[in-house]
């Protein structure tokens, strides 16, 4: 009927639309359902016969628009049956357990989301214009509002404390309904004004559970620090993070896990730290004494969560290896104390060194990720270990000759993968070496033995060891070494033209020459032995051919280094002696079944004591007794008389009669000088860049720029003062602290 | 003012150690001095210490008889070289004026007015004239007269470092850079009289280069010389002496060193 009334154009009045139509068809029945709890739909018929009232009261021209009437009784409808109906229900729960009280909110809110979606379909026409127009909340908005208001604020301080509860029993093992702490988590969200805002959430619930974990954490903490050793304690620790990460996905807002993890990693791993680090019987130190890489791995990747967590850990670590690299050291020290003759040599030490860089190299890698704190903890740690000098022969020299074993021949029985992996370490342990220049000149006087006694293994070997410490040290570093093998790669290239040569000559005398360009070699005394002639000959058929080809060069012979084959007649046997140059030409001397005492030979052979005693010696006293010597002993005099010894017999064709070199270890002055050299260098070229410098700046470029070797303030100081002596620099009248450079 | 590099020279036989050990001459009784006559006080006239000297012919603007000087200067001159007068001379003319010429101060003082800069231990022509002409002397007793105002005590810092650096220069033996320790010691007490430098620190540091045993301290440069002086006017607690930050010679950090050892050792007694 009353469509017919409106069909005819009659009004609809406010109070008969509301109370006949809306109120009884639409609201009374909506609230009916609800409290049946169950969503009956409302046929499309009812529907769209509510949807119309709505929709004419609210385009009725005035007086008879009843928009505003209908928006504020909208809004009333809803808060009086919050007012009435709900709230008394909750209210009626409280105080009988949480969970209670948890599941009639949840229920209400479910009830209120329909309703209002319901509501809010009936009026939609509201709020296509009329909300708009006047710029109000709209229908679900207002409806949120009053839930908020009427309910939420009235029942939430119980909620999160119901919540929080299951949270912690949860937290203790026990079984909740997540889904009911779920439902009431997205109560909480949809209550923050302008709708997309969490700050109910934040406020009400999140910011009270946080403060609860800390307390929850804290208690655990403290049990669990006073019971369980660091590995077990951060086991938990592991747990622990993971459970809460699982329980934010499971049932709250994203917002809320970096929050919650930072206030547990505070609360079990912050505070603690350092007590974890120290654990008597269990901490950090222990773990690495016992290899304890899993232990070691997570005490890592929870540590890393921390502000600056990683740094107490690295520095336990620095501090464990360097321990380790002193026992090394100790070993040695005990060694040589008990009475081991001292050498230039051990290979154990060096070794020891090498695995234990080997091994916290793969510690670090793998257990702490490569992480560049440990890698710097290392570093320092060999730095401080490596440059531990004990007895008589550095760390530099015994890395030398570790180089010279596996290079020479006879040495190490490697492989070519071997080689290269032994360079390669000895290179890196080599890095740590503050000494660097100190090692380099080792390490040319070992090459030069290598290389002139034809005793290196190989020389790709060489080369790649010249190229790794070229990587570690620039060019200038190894360029002497490399001009040493040069030198020999050219001799090789030259040789053949050389032997045709010599065959244009009969010198009955198979000879070859080793040039080698001054400065690149160690410097060897060049003693001026009397040559027999036919040695003498094959010198200058060389020299002619040398100085044809390179004018300008000037060639000394150094006839300590050179070797040669005599081939030699004893009785009716005749031998091979492989022997040095020297040797041959005394051997020579006693052709002939001649004698000659000592001083005589000194006078022949032009060759002074300290030459020719060793010479004499390994000819006489060695183990293949060419020579007789008169008296029989065992030590060179200058009045013993020598003659060949005709009784001379062996098993073996080829024999090697060795002696013992003449040319001169490193020189420890000479390293001193090129130091001070340096120093002086690097102070006039940064003086006569700058022009006027402060001291310490100066001494903090000095050391810069001297990359082989670490010089003491004081000594620096000595050479500027050295400079100013010399009107290199002087004092700048106006500040006692810095310097002018002088041109 | 920088060092200057002195051309290698030869040094005539002369007695070139004023102080220290082997002087001959004998040491003599103060006259007491003479009051009037000019007095000229401590020398801002820079001319005085110009190198070589200008020429003393300077008759017309000259306030001295300058053929009395002259003829001072003659009296006390080298016998095989009669440009120069060398130590035997000046002493000598320190016997006229009643002062001793290995312990009193003066005579150096007067010897840096003077200009006698060229060369160590010893006078020139050149430099007598000039000297004579700026400081208005040509007779002894006008020398006399000036002997009050050879107190160093009124110099400025400024004045006083180039007079200290002169002391060191002055007394070197020939074509040698450096002064041997033992007349540092001797010669730092005279140079650095009456106050200039606390006389604590004064006699520790001499004590300090009689003990040390480092070779390298046998010689003592000048740069450690005149070191020394800048040391004492700014470092006056040693408590505050920082060596990391420190410029100063090695010397000076060792005698640091050497001070807190002894400061040490005497706590612990």
């Amino acid at each position: 009927i009353e469509m017919a009334d409106r069909a005819n154009g009659n009004i609809i009045q406010l109070e008969d639309g509301w109370n006949n139509e809306i109120k009884k068809r639409a609201i009374d029945k909506l609230e009916q359902t609800l409290d049946n709890g169950f969503d009956t739909a409302f046929e499309p018929k009812e529907y769209i016969r509510i949807y119309t009232t709505c929709y004419d009261m609210c385009t009725q021209r005035s007086p008879y628009n009843w928009s505003r009437d209908l928006y504020q009784r909208h809004g009333e409808t809803i808060e009086q049956y919050l007012q009435n109906t709900v709230l008394p229900a909750l209210n009626d729960k409280s105080g009988q357990g949480g969970t209670i009280l948890l599941n009639e909110l949840k229920h209400r809110w479910t009830n209120h989301q329909i309703m209002n979606k319901w509501l809010k379909k009936f009026f939609t026409y509201l709020d296509r214009y009329y909300v708009k127009h006047h710029s109000l909340p709209t229908l679900e908005q207002a409806g949120l509002r009053h839930f908020k208001d009427v309910v939420y604020e009235n029942v939430k301080e119980q909620a999160t404390g119901a919540i929080i509860s299951l949270i912690n029993e949860e937290r203790d093992g026990e079984i909740i309904e997540k889904s009911l702490v779920k439902s009431i988590v997205e109560l909480y969200e949809n209550m923050g004004l302008g709708g997309a805002s969490l700050e109910s959430y934040t406020n009400d619930l999140e910011q009270p559970l946080l403060d609860a974990t800390r307390a929850y954490y804290a208690r655990k903490r403290e049990d669990w620090i006073a019971k369980d050793s660091t590995p077990d304690y951060l086991i938990k620790v592991e747990k622990a993070l993971a459970e809460e990460k699982a329980r934010v996905t499971e049932y709250l807002n994203p917002a809320s896990e970096p929050k919650i993890r930072r206030v547990v990693e505070d609360e079990i791993l912050q505070k603690v730290q350092m007590n974890l680090l120290e654990k008597e019987g269990s901490g950090c130190r222990v773990l690495l004494a016992n290899d304890k890489s899993e232990d070691l791995q997570r005490m890592f990747h929870l540590f890393s969560r921390l502000d600056n967590g990683l740094q107490p850990m690295a520095s336990i670590v620095e501090s464990f290896i360097t321990s380790m690299g002193n026992a090394c050291v100790e070993k040695r020290q005990a060694k040589l104390d008990g009475g081991e003759k001292e050498k230039n040599d051990d290979p154990e030490f060096v070794k020891s060194l090498i695995d234990l860089h080997e091994k916290y190299l793969g510690v670090i890698r793998e257990t702490f990720s490569g992480h560049h704190l440990f890698q710097k903890a290392l570093k320092n740690s060999f730095e401080v270990v490596v440059n531990q000098d004990v007895g008589q022969y550095s760390n530099a020299e015994l890395m030398s000759t570790f180089c010279d074993r596996v290079l020479k021949s006879g040495g190490e029985k490697l492989n070519d993968s071997e080689v290269e992996e032994s360079l390669d370490r000895i290179v890196q342990l080599f890095s740590f070496l503050t000494d660097k220049d100190l090692f380099a000149d080792i390490y040319r006087n070992q090459l030069a033995k290598r290389l002139l006694n034809q005793r290196s293994s190989s020389d790709d070997a060489e080369k790649l060891m010249i190229a790794k410490l070229k990587v570690q040290c620039g060019t200038q570093f190894t360029s002497k070494m490399e001009g040493m093998l040069n030198d020999l790669a050219v001799g090789n290239d030259q040789k053949s033209e050389f032997d045709a040569r010599m065959e244009q000559h009969d010198t009955k005398l198979s000879f070859s020459v080793q040039v080698l360009t001054t400065g690149f070699w160690p410097t060897y005394k060049t003693p001026e032995v009397s040559l027999p002639a036919n040695m003498t000959k094959c010198l200058e058929i060389f020299t002619e051919w040398h100085d044809a080809k390179h004018q300008k060069r000037k060639l000394s012979w150094v006839h300590s280094l050179g070797n040669a084959t005599v081939k030699s007649i004893f009785g009716k046997k005749s031998y091979d002696l492989q022997v040095t140059t020297l040797q041959a030409v005394v051997l020579n001397t006693f052709n002939d079944g001649k004698t000659f005492d000592f001083n005589e030979l000194k006078k022949i052979l032009n060759l002074n004591d300290i030459t020719l005693k060793p010479l004499m010696h390994s000819l006489s006293c060695g183990k293949y007794k060419v020579i007789t010597k008169t008296p029989a002993n065992n030590k060179i005099n200058s009045t013993d008389s020598f003659t060949a010894n005709a009784k001379f017999s062996s098993n073996m064709r080829k024999i090697r009669i060795p002696m013992a070199s003449l040319d001169p270890s490193h020189n420890k002055n000479r390293v001193e000088e090129d130091r001070s050299w340096a120093i002086e260098a690097a102070i006039v070229r940064i003086m006569k860049a700058r022009k006027t410098l402060k001291h310490q700046e100066l001494i903090a470029e000095v050391l810069s720029q001297l990359s082989f070797f670490r010089p003491q303030p004081r000594d620096i100081k000595k050479r500027i003062e050295a400079l100013i002596d010399r009107d290199y620099l002087e004092r700048s009248a106006e500040n006692s602290d810095m310097y002018n450079y002088l041109a | 003012m920088a060092g200057r590099k002195r051309k290698a020279t030869e040094s005539a036989n002369q007695p070139n150690k004023m102080w220290g050990t082997s002087s001959s001459s004998s040491s003599y009784h103060h006259h007491g001095s003479t009051s009037g006559g000019a007095r000229r006080r401590g020398g801002s006239s820079s001319s005085s210490r110009k190198e070589g000297g200008s020429s003393s012919g300077r008759a017309s603007s000259s306030a001295i008889d300058e053929a009395a000087a002259l003829k001072l200067f003659e009296d006390i001159s080298d016998q095989e070289d009669p440009n120069v007068a060398n130590m035997e001379g000046i002493s000598t003319l320190c016997e006229q004026l009643g002062i001793d010429p290995l312990e009193d101060v003066r005579v150096l003082v007067l010897l840096w007015k003077m200009g006698a800069a060229k060369k160590p231990a010893e006078i020139c022509k050149e430099e007598w004239m000039q000297g004579c002409n700026n400081l208005r002397v040509d007779s002894i007793d006008k020398f006399k007269a000036l002997l009050p105002s050879l107190d160093v005590g009124f110099l400025d810092r400024e004045d006083f470092k180039d007079f200290y650096k002169f002391c060191f220069q002055f007394n070197r033996q020939g074509t040698h850079k450096t002064l041997e320790k033992d007349l540092v010691i001797a010669l730092l007490p005279i140079c650095l009289s009456e106050g200039r430098v606390p006389s604590e620190r004064l006699q520790s540091f001499c004590e300090f280069l009689e003990t040390t045993k480092d070779e390298s301290y046998s010689k003592i440069t000048l740069d450690q010389w005149r070191s020394f002086l800048d040391f004492c006017y700014e470092v006056e607690d040693l408590a505050t002496y920082d060596e990391s930050s420190s410029a100063w010679p090695v010397l000076i950090d060792e005698y640091v060193e050497f001070m807190e050892k002894k400061a040490k050792d005497g706590k612990k007694k």
